[in-house]
């Protein structure tokens, strides 16, 4: 019976879900959703609208979009095998809007208690030459500072929040520090920082289980292109003008028409005369 | 899922196609005949969301198109404030955009440019891209010293205001390298050509 009502409702979301798009591409009329398991050490079932969409879903791991209707999706989390009633978070309600791409995120609160938070994933156009550096805090752990090549970045971020950059390509060395402090709780460890990437890096697990970790998501092709190419400045290599050209044949025209004028009024004259 | 599963949905959703209600209500979709084990995959693709050694982009230094004596070095370039590809002033170098793919790139257009002339350096090298046939080789050294080997697809004139910048700076198609100068009319005024000559070339299979 389970598995009856399982293929049913799979039909129905794959129905809706179709075929998963590429990375950068949004649709206008449906909604991207990124499914992340950050919860340590606990495998879960992902039930959404009631049905098992992600069983066995594995800390650490993150989904490919799923395409979706607009609308409210109904999403419970339980132990693998577990029924939809004994749920480890939830039911959480996930509004969401066409065009727009979202990661729900189950996690730890600050105070350890399994959670689930869902952010919205910036896709707006990134300037050539640079990427978008996105860091959510989604574990159990105090505020902290983000540490970029040493240095205080982003400061005082707390669980479940999130705070983003427009940074210049290239690597970062990146860590996570109690906020006012710059000794390591995570990291550092080297973030490439890609053109055209919003690359969104979570802080996850625990602190006082000793087991924080980055986590890594990556949406591309926001970049831009440069306006165009202009590649000469003296004319030495261009084609023969046909403007010119044309004024030649032009003027040619006029010569001719001048000439008949002239021939016509001489042969008028010779008449009259 | 497995194969099982999957037939179910696929009888399931063809019936949901059909549009028979009532159809459907008297034959409900059919079930495993087995207790087959609760399944541990999906159909939604997933990755391990671990942070992943940064992969440095090699460089294109030269490039050649030996059938009409092109050898010229090739500089990393970006945008110019006024939002155009940067370009080295010099002609006999050309300028590879270091923000787009590189020849060692799974996916899109590797992009290298060059003044076709300059007042100060006079004609360069990339004036004899113009009218290159299809099949002409080019090759492309990168900074470790891999060769890359092209052929010439196409050679287009294409007024600058009708360059299509996605298209040329296309990130995610098939592996191709394009050469970028100007031709066409030149305006003395502004001193600017009316077109971009583009060569599309495409990786010759090893």
């Amino acid at each position: 019976m389970r598995k009856k009502i399982f293929a049913a409702v799979a039909a129905a979301f794959i129905a809706t879900v179709g075929i998963a798009a590429p990375a950068n591409a949004i649709s206008a009329t449906t909604a991207d959703l990124y499914v992340l398991h950050a919860v340590p050490n606990t495998p879960v079932d992902v039930w959404v609208n009631g049905a098992v969409l992600l069983p066995n879903f594995q800390p650490g791991t993150l989904t490919d979009p799923l395409d979706l209707a607009p609308g409210d999706y109904e999403v419970v989390i339980t132990a693998v095998g577990d029924p939809i009633t004994s749920p480890v978070i939830g039911p959480a309600t996930l509004p969401l809007a066409a065009g727009t791409s979202y990661t729900v995120v189950a996690h730890l609160a600050e105070d350890g208690s399994p959670t689930a938070s869902l952010f919205t994933n910036d896709l707006s156009t990134i300037p050539a030459g640079e990427g978008k550096l996105t860091v959510r805090h989604t574990a159990a752990a105090p505020a902290v500072d983000i540490l970029a090549n040493g240095a205080a970045a982003f400061t005082n971020l707390s669980n479940p929040d999130e705070v983003k950059a427009n940074l210049p390509v290239g690597t970062i060395s990146a860590a996570v520090a109690a906020t006012g402090t710059t000794a390591p709780v995570i990291g550092p460890a080297d973030v490439q920082i890609q053109e055209g990437v919003n690359t969104i890096v979570y802080a996850w697990g625990s602190l006082q289980d000793d087991n924080l970790a980055l986590a890594v998501q990556t949406i591309g092709g926001l970049h831009s292109n440069p306006g165009g190419v202009n590649s000469g400045q003296a004319g030495l290599a261009a084609d023969p003008n046909p403007a010119t050209l044309g004024l030649g044949i032009a003027a040619l025209l006029a010569l001719l028409v001048a000439g008949s004028v002239v021939a016509v009024r001489a042969r008028t004259a010779q008449a009259r005369r | 899922m497995n194969v099982r599963a999957v037939t179910a949905v696929g009888i399931a959703l063809l019936l949901l196609l059909s549009g028979c209600s009532s159809t459907s209500a008297e034959q409900p979709a059919p079930t495993p005949t087995s207790a087959a084990p609760r399944s541990n995959s999906s159909t939604i693709g997933t990755q391990s969301a671990a942070l992943r050694p940064v992969r440095e982009t090699v460089p294109p230094v030269r490039v050649q198109v030996p059938s009409v004596g092109i050898d010229v070095s090739v500089q990393p370039v970006g945008v110019q404030p006024d939002g155009l590809m940067e370009l080295p002033e010099n002609v006999a170098i050309a300028g590879w955009y270091r923000y787009g793919p590189a020849p060692a790139s799974t996916a899109g257009t590797t992009v290298i440019a060059a003044h076709v002339d300059s007042l100060e350096y006079g004609l360069g090298p990339f004036s004899r891209l113009k009218g290159l046939p299809a099949g002409t080789a080019i090759v492309v050294t990168t900074a470790d010293g891999t060769v890359h080997n092209y052929t010439i697809e196409s050679v287009t004139n294409v007024l600058k205001t009708q360059l299509p910048l996605d298209e040329v700076f296309d990130r995610e198609g098939p592996r191709r390298i394009t050469l970028i100068t100007c031709g066409g009319q030149f305006d003395y005024d502004r001193l600017t050509y009316s077109d971009n000559i583009v060569v599309t070339a495409i990786p010759v299979q090893p």
